[in-house]
């Protein structure tokens, strides 16, 4: 080392003993295992009032669709034409319905079709949607082009409206259905139409993520392509599509209600909340015993409201520019 | 200027291409007989047979059927319906009063979206603030035509204000509560995409070198915080006028408008398949125009952007 350093290599650093080391009163306890992104958006979860609101929410219908016999013994398929739209009684909380069906028994026995839908749907949106978003957004080039093109296809036609036409096709096709293939030709009519949405969401994130330093790191400890998108670009990725997806997870159920309501969703012999809020449209537009209405559009928007808010909840947990406040 | 729009239009010929074969094959590459089912139950002679298939293109090939409806589109051929009206004049029936109830649901929830999501988004944490989102996720979560029954049977039964259905040629008083339901969700989402990038911005550097200039309150809110909130806004706006036709279904069978939504859906049910792709394209195409318009006009609300 030279005495006097070069031009352009000097350092403007204090002598050690002039900037005495100090106590910082942060202490870092090296025997804790590092915390991950996940593990700070739980704790920060836990703290938020709206998200105990929703998990309220959510369990209970969790335990409709499970166990519907808990809340009720009644029957929800049994129509009894003598007690056609009576009020509320003893042992029938919520009266009965225009076809003499009891109200409260049809309500929690339509919590499975309707969560079962909204749920399948996220699943199937979300698979299409990352693999194809993260395909597109780490390799670029000519995959990008042909996924993102493909999005678009899709994403140009109306969700309400692609799904009606390919609901009206399978109807064609297979008049007659039971309940799983019911529930599975409204999955895909619905997931065909909105994976777009969560290809956008996963490209635009996997291509911030793809120039972040640790990538180039994980490249230079020869990590190769293929491990470093699924270890390392991805599931750093996620964030914004679990937030996205919880919120919709919300909204198919109400596009399945609306199907239902259309007369196309869900074929009538299934008990769900889209198809008794069709029925009761007679007693709505007359205004007469509009508890029918109440009790599944209720239960509906309820589910619905506790998977937005619950959305709500992970994307202040998970969006490092929300935590201060 | 104009060679970035020439070239968005370029980008946009692949996309109506894509979605009008996307909905062309779902709906005439089902299994059956198209003219059996024409003629219903009476039997149909060979001669009849072929005289029809070749009126309507069945005789050749797949892609070829599709070429030629897209060529009748350049020349706003629609192609027949079964009523045996040209699909044109149907839309040309049917377009105008969904054009309208669109617009007034468009702007509806862009006024109301934006000044309460503006207002919301300045008093973060008050009470308009969080009166505003729950009302903001109740009408997200609760299904539309819920609330189009319930308005319909206030506003129009009970208390009469305004009539309970509208006609072809229904004007401002007619749609006003139809375009207020059809608004609504837009509404939801217009208000909050708007109080969170209002409260970004308030944030921003530049907002708060404004003030520190001493430029006053409502100049900075108006000129520095509102016209950069309106930014994703104004993406979200675009978009959405070809959601809102579609959303148009539902609410014009609620109120028994005789507009393109109602259009489709008897279409659907009867399965008249020209008539159903006809008005898929024309949604099509007003969401790839109104894509243009609102990158046009993203140059107008946000100086950095410039298209050379």
């Amino acid at each position: 080392m030279p005495e006097t350093p070069l031009p352009g290599q000097e350092r403007f650093v204090a002598p050690i003993d002039e900037t005495p080391l100090q106590e910082t009163g942060v202490a870092i306890d090296d025997s804790q295992p590092p915390e991950n992104q996940w593990k700070e958006a739980w704790k920060l979860l836990r703290r938020n009032w709206i998200f105990w609101i929703s998990a309220a929410i959510l369990s209970v219908v969790a335990l409709m669709v499970v166990w519907p016999s808990l809340f009720t013994d009644l029957d929800p398929t049994r129509a009894d034409l003598s007690r056609s739209l009576e009020g509320p009684s003893s042992g029938h909380i919520a009266g009965f319905n225009r076809q003499g069906y009891d109200v409260f028994a049809r309500t929690v026995h339509g919590a499975r079709a309707s969560v079962l839908v909204g749920f399948l749907c996220t699943l199937v949106v979300v698979v299409i949607g990352v693999i194809t978003g993260a395909l597109a957004g780490f390799y670029g080039g000519f995959v990008d082009t042909i996924f993102s093109r493909l999005a678009d296809v899709f994403f140009a036609i109306p969700l309400l409206l692609g799904a009606i036409v390919g609901l009206s096709v399978v109807n064609n096709l297979f008049p007659d259905r039971g309940f799983w293939a019911a529930i599975i030709a409204v999955v895909i009519a619905l997931g065909a139409f909105a994976w777009p949405q969560i290809t956008r969401i996963t490209r635009g994130a996997v291509l911030e993520v793809k120039n972040l330093e640790f990538i180039d790191a994980a490249k230079a400890i020869g990590v190769t392509r293929r491990r470093n998108l699924i270890r390392h670009v991805v599931p750093n990725s996620l964030a914004p599509v679990i937030v996205t997806s919880t919120v919709s997870l919300g909204i198919f159920i109400v596009a399945e209600a609306t199907l239902s309501f259309l007369g196309i969703g869900l074929p009538f012999g299934i008990v769900s909340w889209g198809n008794d809020i069709a029925a009761a449209q007679v007693q709505v537009r007359s205004g007469n015993r509009m508890g029918v209405m109440y009790w599944p559009a209720g239960a509906l928007a309820l589910t619905a409201l506790g998977f937005i808010l619950l959305g709500d909840a992970v994307s202040d947990a998970l969006d490092p520019k929300r935590r201060s406040r | 200027m104009w060679w970035y729009i020439g070239r968005r239009a370029l980008q946009a010929i692949p996309v109506l291409l894509g979605s009008t074969f996307l909905i062309y094959a779902l709906v005439f590459l089902q299994p059956g007989d198209p003219i059996a089912a024409l003629f219903g139950e009476k039997p149909v002679s060979d001669a009849v047979r072929d005289q029809i298939a070749a009126q309507y293109n069945l005789d050749k090939p797949f892609i070829v059927q599709w070429l030629l409806y897209l060529q009748g589109i350049f020349t706003l051929d629609f192609g027949v319906a079964y009523s045996g009206r040209p699909v044109t004049e149907l839309l040309a029936d049917a377009l105008p009063v969904t054009l309208r109830l669109a617009f007034m649901a468009l702007v509806i929830e862009a006024v109301l979206g934006i000044a309460a999501g503006f207002y919301a988004g300045l008093r973060r944490g008050k009470l308009f603030d969080s009166t505003m989102l729950v009302v903001s996720l109740v009408v997200i979560a609760i299904p539309i035509f819920v609330f189009g029954f319930l308005m319909q049977l206030v506003f129009g039964v009970r208390l009469g204000w305004v009539p309970i259905t509208a006609g072809q040629d229904a004007g401002f008083r007619e749609l006003l509560v139809p375009a207020i339901v059809l608004g609504l969700v837009s509404f939801a989402y217009v208000l909050r995409l708007t109080r969170t990038s209002v409260v970004e911005n308030l944030m921003a550097d530049h907002v708060r070198t404004a003030r520190a200039k001493g430029v006053s309150d409502r100049d900075v809110n108006r000129r520095h915080v509102l016209r950069n909130s309106l930014i994703p806004v104004t993406t979200y706006l675009g978009a959405d006028l070809g959601t809102l036709m579609a959303g148009a279904i539902v609410t014009e069978g609620i109120f028994n408008i005789p507009g393109i939504g109602n259009l489709a859906y008897q279409a659907i049910l009867r399965g008249e398949g020209s008539t159903v792709v006809s008005v898929v394209t024309v949604m099509v195409l007003i969401y790839i125009v109104m894509s243009l318009v609102v990158d046009l006009l993203y140059a107008a609300l946000d100086p950095r952007i410039r298209y050379a």
